[in-house]
């Protein structure tokens, strides 16, 4: 459990003794921040710099800030605390570095990094819900354009990923619900995709297991430190399951509106789950009535008719959700969200076509199609 | 010559001569299909598309409001497509598996922005249900596109390197003055 006095030791093995602590500016008020610096210095170790002036959506001149500071303070490491924001923009300063770069950009695509200087890299997830820290993804925001870029390598997967429940304990019910949740629609992407494969459902099927029990203890007993572990293993199992396969739809749209409408990227996993599983049921009806043992348990999926499981596993997850709102407020709608407008689904739906994510999920989906699911989701 | 190396000749030969056949196919299909033409034509202006296959020829290509147009051999693209192997574009190009699941193995690479390959992705699905028979597009295409003109056409560009007449020109007594698209391929210096 106190794994966050581990740090100093794991990156003395990894050769490195001068790490850059980034974080975002919440969790310095709330102390989180304070806490690592804490654990470090337990381990006989201290930040060179913090750095907390990361946004919730980093962006890619955030991250070639960074890495000039880096560069500039003779740093050889990078410590990130924080949710996916965070860990993503030191994935991203990690790509810059090694490739001895000033731009992101000039690093974007899909497997082509060549591995290049390895900067050493412990990742603090303080949400249970992005898995960053067990993924080959990063997702940073352009601003110019307005479009969450993907950037893909094994290469940015973090040395050491440290999950330790007080880093979770004091997150507010509203946001565990959302980062929970988003945690949930990585496995069952993962586990039905187009790239998922043997290693892939393994890591998802237990994942959704452990966070379909586990989301609803920890939304109404935040400090229950056994169920906050559970969640983080289950947000990094669920990180590593669509990792080794990848997501879809509901991330194709979601990233969308994130980028369009800064609506908030658990939120928007939440209110698109439902509407998009009942968009795929007809190519995965099978997978989806498998997922029910894995959600739900063996007890309601044995007294579950075969060809009623898959709509048996939407109505449990949509049964899920309504728990989670009822207890925190978590949106179900775009209306509820107040970011949206309807004159904004086109852009949404354009920006969608060309998320990466897309690709891989199992029905295709059109600008029409994607105009439907936005529809029925506004209210 | 060992059997494999043989096999692998062919399988470069074989890409070569489909992408060929399918930048053809993509370049009468800017002019005679919807979808295809507003692909090209919303592509980010200015930016290409670099296609590479290990000992076979790919192509640069880049959407104008006159339709896809091919760049010289040797240019560069803003993003590239490349794939790992002459095997695996070969299964894509025999219509063994789609771009998707090409994706979804890992058969290729891909440098730089996703945002720009995704629209060329939805073109090649397109060309591809005119080009393969339905049987085979049905099963890797997961929906098989509507045809806005028949096969017969897009193969006749194809095999007449792009001097068939497209049905939806407008001025179609001489298309290749009215659209630069419509330069025979023979006489380009960048076909």
């Amino acid at each position: 459990m106190e794994a966050l006095e581990h740090i100093p030791h794991e990156l003395n093995t990894l050769g490195a003794f001068r790490p850059l602590l980034l974080s975002d500016e919440g969790l310095e008020k709330v102390g989180t921040v304070a806490t690592v610096q804490a654990a470090l210095v337990q381990g006989g170790m201290t930040a060179v710099e913090t750095f907390c002036q990361i946004p919730p959506d980093s962006s890619i001149q955030v991250v070639n800030r960074i890495a000039a500071l880096y560069r500039q303070l003779g740093c050889d490491s990078l410590i990130a605390v924080g949710g996916g924001s965070v860990i993503d923009t030191a994935k991203g300063v990690g790509m810059v570095l090694s490739q001895a770069g000033h731009d992101l950009l000039d690093a974007a695509g899909a497997e082509v990094l060549p591995r290049g200087e390895h900067v050493p890299f412990v990742a603090v997830p303080t949400t249970a819900g992005t898995g960053s820290e067990a993924t080959l993804v990063a997702v940073v925001n352009n601003p110019e354009t307005k479009v969450k870029m993907e950037f893909l390598s094994y290469h940015l997967l973090p040395d050491v990923a440290v999950l330790d429940p007080r880093m979770t304990e004091t997150l507010p019910p509203r946001i565990t619900a959302s980062t929970g949740f988003d945690a949930l629609v990585h496995a069952i992407e993962a586990a039905t995709c187009l790239q998922r494969n043997p290693v892939s459902d393994s890591f998802a099927e237990k994942a959704m297991g452990q966070l379909a029990r586990a989301l609803p203890i920890v939304v109404r007993s935040g400090k229950d430190r056994k169920a906050r572990m559970v969640m983080a293993n289950g947000s990094l199992l669920a990180g590593a399951a669509f990792s080794n396969s990848m997501v879809g739809l509901v991330h194709a749209i979601g990233h969308a509106l994130g980028g369009v409408c800064r609506v908030a990227h658990g939120d928007a996993m939440t209110i698109l789950l439902p509407a998009v599983m009942k968009y795929n049921l007809d190519t995965c009806r099978e997978r989806y009535g498998e997922l029910l043992l894995y959600l739900a348990g063996p007890e309601i999926y044995a007294e579950t008719p075969a060809g009623q499981r898959a709509e048996r596993t939407i109505a449990f997850l949509t049964d899920l959700r309504q728990e989670l709102s009822d207890l925190t407020g978590l949106p179900t709608t775009l209306t509820a969200t107040g970011k949206v407008k309807k004159e904004d689904f086109d852009a949404v739906a354009r920006t969608a076509l060309n998320d990466g994510a897309i690709i891989v999920n199992p029905a295709q989906a059109d600008y029409e199609d994607i105009l439907a699911i936005l529809e029925e989701v506004w209210a | 010559m060992a059997k494999g190396s043989i096999k692998m000749c062919m399988q470069c030969a074989t890409c070569s001569l489909v992408s060929t056949c399918l930048f053809r196919a993509l370049k009468y299909l800017s002019q005679a299909d919807s979808r295809v033409r507003a692909e090209a034509k919303n592509w980010p202006k200015g930016k290409s598309l670099k296609l590479e296959i290990p000992g076979a020829r790919g192509f640069t290509v880049t959407g104008t409001d006159q339709g896809f147009q091919k760049l010289p051999q040797d240019a560069e693209g803003d993003v590239t497509i490349r794939f790992k192997s002459p095997a695996d574009a070969f299964r894509v190009f025999t219509g063994q598996i789609s771009v998707a699941q090409a994706y979804a193995q890992h058969k290729f690479v891909l440098k730089g922005n996703m945002g720009i390959a995704m629209p060329f992705v939805r073109c090649v699905d397109l060309a591809e249900a005119y080009l393969f028979p339905a049987i085979l597009a049905k099963r890797i295409l997961k929906r098989l596109p509507k045809k806005e003109v028949s096969s017969a056409r897009v193969y006749g560009a194809v095999l007449f390197g792009g001097k068939l007449k497209c049905p939806h020109t407008t001025n179609s007594s001489s298309p290749q003055k009215s659209s630069p698209a419509w330069r025979p391929l023979s006489t380009s210096p960048t076909n």
